[in-house]
């Protein structure tokens, strides 16, 4: 019987009150929170800045305050964060900043801005032609814009060392954070994909100083810890943004592991630490976030996503893989024929779901526990 | 001077005879596929009850879904411009009305002296209130008067897809399997449906004072969940599937004249 | 705008004809450069910015995937909706750009809207306008088997620092240059540079007489409504980079002067006038000649004007045909002279591109401005759920008029999946819209 984990359960406590979390990191630290609204948001230099980034994320609570504002067709999650936004629930940030990613979130980005109070609004102009060396000096550009911008308003001047501190924090987390992932190569790994989606999703609320901190605890417990559970089938899932909690709960409890991931809100936020060439700061972050596992919108004119999930597959051991397509999100649609004929190659069967801020997780079951009976056939071959 | 308003709906045709000023006669049949015979039945009935012939009506209008091949009508009128017109010879006062029926669900803004200023139609994405619940209704083998009911004996707040209807359908079966009680799964459609149409208004902006309409007003547990969701109270009319033929035949009047 | 009803003189355009001929030439150019007879190099791509890019390389035909899927979709509604339900079936989702389903539909019915088998490209190139493009030819490059390569158009947002503008145009050029390269490589053609300035003049040319001809529309009455304007701006769209295109807008522009002086209208009854917002559903373009029985001339659109650029915009202060480089004494000697013209021009004027990746006040204040330009008395917006990228900000734009008192009605549909358009609905709304604003239909 697993002795119940202490540093999971803060670790859970923080994402299901995140707002507590950080009005009291504001109120013990005077500084300002950013409400950002992607994974392509140069947090880094924010941070340095002294500010506490946090994911804008959904409720999952169905709504009716965005239809004025964004239309229907666009996806279910970009309208749950405006929501968020227009029910007051982050009425304690300071300032906003987003990052070039689709033309939905951008929306939010737009709306929030012109409806609610912010002191910023901050945009980066995140390329899409991440293969192309001509990105490079423009993000690089870029960046300095946005350090400006941040100096312009906190009145002060963000230094190298402020810089390096920062890089230094966020490199730590995600090599803390593979750490945690790569526990889950065994055969029979400490801890669940359920409980590493709170651990993913409290490092994008947290101040990454704190989070590093629970991570090293986390590890510390983990060394010792033997889940009482069959893993039965070590699945990954791929898709669009997911922190649906619930869903991954009963993926888990038919007999199943998720044991790895490619989604915004999972590796592909912490994938590659920054490299620092010389002394440019700006341009070294620059390559980090060029460099990263790309979102589908940026994964032209060459694929190099379907490797990356090809490797984790290997690495990870992974039997199948669950398709989370959030609903309209186009980017994500336009790469599912050919994401499903590469892992059919690959000897990989898939499950297609399409997700909303709500999902019938009956139905839902029925399918994954039909799915898992395929994957025990395969194995008789 | 006598007219009528012949609301030809998706689902049923409403007759409202005006005379003078008052309502004199009203009718309500299902139109089916011979929306011919129903409309004649309709006025039949309505004829009856005013005690008057189809020869003494001055100008019928009609307006509805089915309006531009209703019988014995020489104008018609769209269904905003009915219910905005009829609305206002009740209760002026109303400044954002709701029309809820069988598969359009409308909000439209209403100026002081009875105009209309905006209006809004549900979108493909939220279409089909009524029906919705209607079919909900027959999966829980329960009545359509009993499901607004029994909705509001629940306290639960069981979440549900309130933007799609063949989402929300796959979670109710969802519950139904997983032996929710009836109560809580009625309560839950209800507030989907509400809040799809809540998320409709607030495009024109919800200002008091508001009012519901159409057939679907006559279920309390839609009404219960419309009200808690707005935040406000909400009138309904004494006659609630009868405001559009009654806007139409106070068009008549003014056509007429 | 009075309601009284009014009688203009009324004819139909003698451009109308050159413009489709231009047009019918194009797509027969392009089954033919697969045939031994008419053999040349075909590119595949989207219309909206590097159509010109190749003229380096000679003789070739550029095969926008964006206008055939209009084509099709406005001329074959039954057939288009094959060609959805077959993309369905390869496993793309049904809420995916249109135009995207309609062109791999056909490609993988092997079915040309204009006769024989679907035209594959000997390359494709692309730019990623807005964020689905550039996966659109992903795939089908893929699926056909040929190299592919595209750009990044990341246009100004609408509060761009003097910085970040210049930050952009480095990159477009440099990604151009690129282009270029790539496409040598590809190829192994001789690149003639004199051939590329060429076409960037005409494409300058071009987006700008249009956008005179827009501007002339202003006029009271508008002298072409909906359905001429689509005959005509389509050939920017696609061939603005060729010389019998510039001829056709000044042919055109001419026309449209002596309209405008003679009072020629395009609706005669002309009373009340709409800005239209995004595509039209293309299977249904009918619903403006029921416009036409109120009185009401729907005399634009940021789309149709919009759509190839060439409009110098000031917030507050102007909306103009924007003049070309070669009038201004830009420098357009050399390659790099020619791309970065092409980059600050896309960059400078291409407004529509603005309005598809952001959104905000700055394209509430455009369409503001322009309802006011055009005297408007209103605006007509298409929710269209099969462009993603006209269809940002509708909403925004919707609350910004009603706040500040112009009439606006929205219509539900799609660009090009007729299975989402619902026309007696459509129609009963804009009966509403009508009763509304106090126009009754006008009685012969």
């Amino acid at each position: 019987m697993a002795v119940a984990i202490s540093t999971l359960d803060k670790i859970k406590d923080i994402v299901q009150n995140r707002h507590e979390y950080a009005k009291e990191w504001k109120a013990r630290t005077g500084r300002k929170v950013l409400g950002v609204f992607c994974t392509y948001v140069p947090e880094e230099i924010a941070y340095a800045a002294g500010m506490l980034p946090v994911r804008l994320l959904g409720s999952h609570e169905p709504q009716d305050v965005t239809e004025p504002y964004l239309f229907g067709m666009f996806c279910p999650f970009s309208r749950d964060v405006l929501a968020q936004g227009l029910k007051g629930r982050y009425d304690y940030l300071n300032g906003i900043a987003a990052s070039h990613t689709c033309m939905h979130i951008n929306q939010s980005f737009e709306s929030w801005s012109l409806h609610l109070p912010v002191e910023r609004s901050l945009f980066v102009s995140m390329p899409s032609h991440v293969q192309s060396p001509r990105a490079r000096p423009f993000l690089t550009a870029q960046l300095e814009l946005f350090k400006t911008q941040l100096e312009e308003w906190t009145g002060k001047t963000i230094t190298d060392e402020d810089l390096d501190r920062a890089i230094d924090v966020y490199n730590t987390n995600r090599r803390l954070m593979w750490d945690v992932y790569n526990l889950r190569k065994s055969a029979n790994p400490p801890i669940t994909g359920l409980e590493t989606m709170y651990v993913a999703l409290a490092e994008q609320m947290m101040d990454k100083e704190e989070h590093n901190q629970l991570l090293r605890e986390l590890l510390e417990e983990l060394k010792t810890r033997k889940l009482d559970r069959n893993p039965g089938a070590r699945l990954m899932i791929v898709g669009s943004e997911d922190d649906d909690t619930e869903f991954l709960k009963m993926v888990e409890n038919v007999g199943a592991t998720i044991v790895v991931d490619d989604h915004c809100t999972g590796t592909r936020y912490f994938w590659n630490e920054v490299e620092c060439i010389g002394d440019n700061r700006l341009e070294s972050l620059a390559n980090r976030y060029l460099d990263r596992s790309p979102c589908p919108n940026r994964d032209w004119p060459a694929r190099r996503r379907f490797p990356l999930i090809g490797q984790m597959v290997k690495d990870f051991g992974v039997q199948g893989v669950i398709i989370i397509q959030q609903k309209f999100c186009d980017p994500h649609e336009a790469d599912i024929p050919a994401l499903t004929a590469f892992l059919k190659k690959g000897g990989i069967p898939t499950l297609f779901l399409e997700f909303d801020v709500t999902v019938p997780v009956g139905q839902f079951r029925i399918r994954v526990e039909a799915f898992l009976e395929t994957i025990g056939q395969e194995d008789l071959f | 001077m006598i007219t009528a308003g012949i609301d030809m709906g998706a689902k049923t045709i409403k007759v409202v005879i005006l005379k003078d000023g008052q309502v004199v006669g009203r009718s309500n049949v299902f139109s089916g596929f011979e929306t011919r015979e129903a409309a004649d039945e309709a006025m039949k009935a309505a004829c009856n009850q005013a005690g008057v012939t189809l020869a003494d009506i001055g100008k019928i209008v009609a307006t509805g879904a089915g309006r531009k091949d209703a019988p014995y009508a020489t104008d018609d009128i769209t269904e905003v411009g009915a219910d905005a017109k009829g609305i206002f010879s009740i209760y002026p006062s109303v400044r954002t009305l709701i029309d809820v029926g069988a598969e359009e669900g409308r909000g439209i803004k209403c100026s002081a002296d009875g105009k209309v200023v905006d209006f809004v139609v549900n979108e493909k994405c939220a279409a089909g209130a009524g029906s919705f619940t209607e079919s909900m209704a027959r999966a829980l083998e329960v009545s359509l008067e009993d499901f607004g009911k029994i909705s509001m004996t629940s306290d639960k707040l069981i979440p549900m897809n309130a933007q799609c209807a063949v989402f929300a359908e796959s979670e109710v079966v969802s519950l139904i399997h997983a032996k929710t009680p009836k109560a809580d799964i009625a309560k839950s459609v209800h507030d989907a449906i509400a809040s799809r149409i809540i998320s409709m208004v607030r495009r024109i902006g919800i200002e008091k004072d508001v009012a519901l309409i159409g057939g679907v007003a006559f279920n309390v547990g839609f009404v219960d969940a419309l009200k808690r969701g707005l935040e406000t109270d909400v009138i309904i009319p004494e006659y609630p599937d009868f405001v559009g033929a009654l806007g139409a035949a106070l068009s008549a009047v003014e056509k007429h004249g | 705008m009075s309601k009284e009803k009014k009688l203009y003189n009324s004819k139909p355009f003698d451009s109308w004809k050159l413009a489709k001929e231009l047009r019918a030439n194009h797509y027969r150019e392009i089954a033919e450069s697969r045939t031994d007879a008419g053999k040349k190099l075909l590119i595949g791509g989207g219309t909206e910015s590097m159509i010109g890019l190749p003229a380096g390389l000679g003789d070739y035909v550029f095969f926008g995937g964006e206008p055939y899927a209009a084509s099709f979709s406005a001329g074959d509604p039954q057939g288009a909706i094959e060609c959805m339900e077959a993309t369905e079936s390869f496993g793309l989702a049904r809420d995916l750009c249109s135009y995207f389903r309609n062109y791999v539909g056909s490609l993988l019915l092997d079915r040309y809207y204009f006769g024989g088998p679907f035209p594959k490209a000997d390359f494709y190139l692309q730019t990623h306008f807005c964020d689905t493009h550039a996966k659109w030819y992903q795939l089908v490059s893929e699926k056909v088997g040929v190299p592919y390569h595209s750009t990044d158009l990341l246009p100004y947002r609408w509060d761009e620092t003097e910085d970040g503008k210049k930050q952009k145009v480095e990159y477009l050029t440099g990604q151009l240059l690129d282009a270029i390269d790539w496409m040598v490589k590809t190829t192994g053609r001789v690149y003639e540079d004199e051939l590329l300035i060429q076409a960037v003049k005409n494409e300058f040319r071009c987006t700008s007489l249009w956008a005179q001809c827009a501007v002339l529309n202003q006029n009271v009455p508008a002298a072409m409504d909906e359905k001429s304007m689509y005959s005509f701006y389509i050939l920017a769209v696609l061939i603005r980079h060729r010389p019998e295109a510039v001829r056709f807008y000044e042919i055109l522009l001419d026309e449209m002067k002596d309209r405008v002086a003679n009072h020629i209208a395009a609706v005669p009854t002309e009373r009340f006038r709409l800005l239209h917002d995004s595509q039209p559903p293309w299977y249904a373009l009918h619903i403006f000649r029921y416009l036409e029985k109120f009185g009401v001339a729907c005399v634009g659109a940021n789309y149709e004007y919009g759509l190839s650029g060439g409009w110098d915009y000031k917030e507050g202060e102007y909306l103009r045909p924007a003049v070309p480089p070669q009038d201004r004494g830009v420098p357009l000697k050399t390659r790099e002279d020619a791309c970065r013209a092409l980059a600050q021009w896309w960059l400078d004027y291409h407004l529509l591109a603005r309005g598809i990746r952001f959104s905000g006040p700055g394209k509430n204040n455009l369409i503001v401005q322009t309802i006011k330009d055009w005297n408007c008395d209103g605006l007509m917006i298409h929710l269209n759920r099969g462009c993603e990228g006209l269809a940002t900000g509708q909403m925004e734009v919707r609350l910004a008029l009603t706040e500040a008192g112009i009439p606006v009605m929205t219509y539900e549909g799609n660009v090009g999946d007729p299975r989402e358009f619902d026309e007696p609905r459509t129609l009963a709304r804009i009966d509403a819209f009508m009763e509304s604003v106090g126009l009754d239909i006008i009685e012969d």
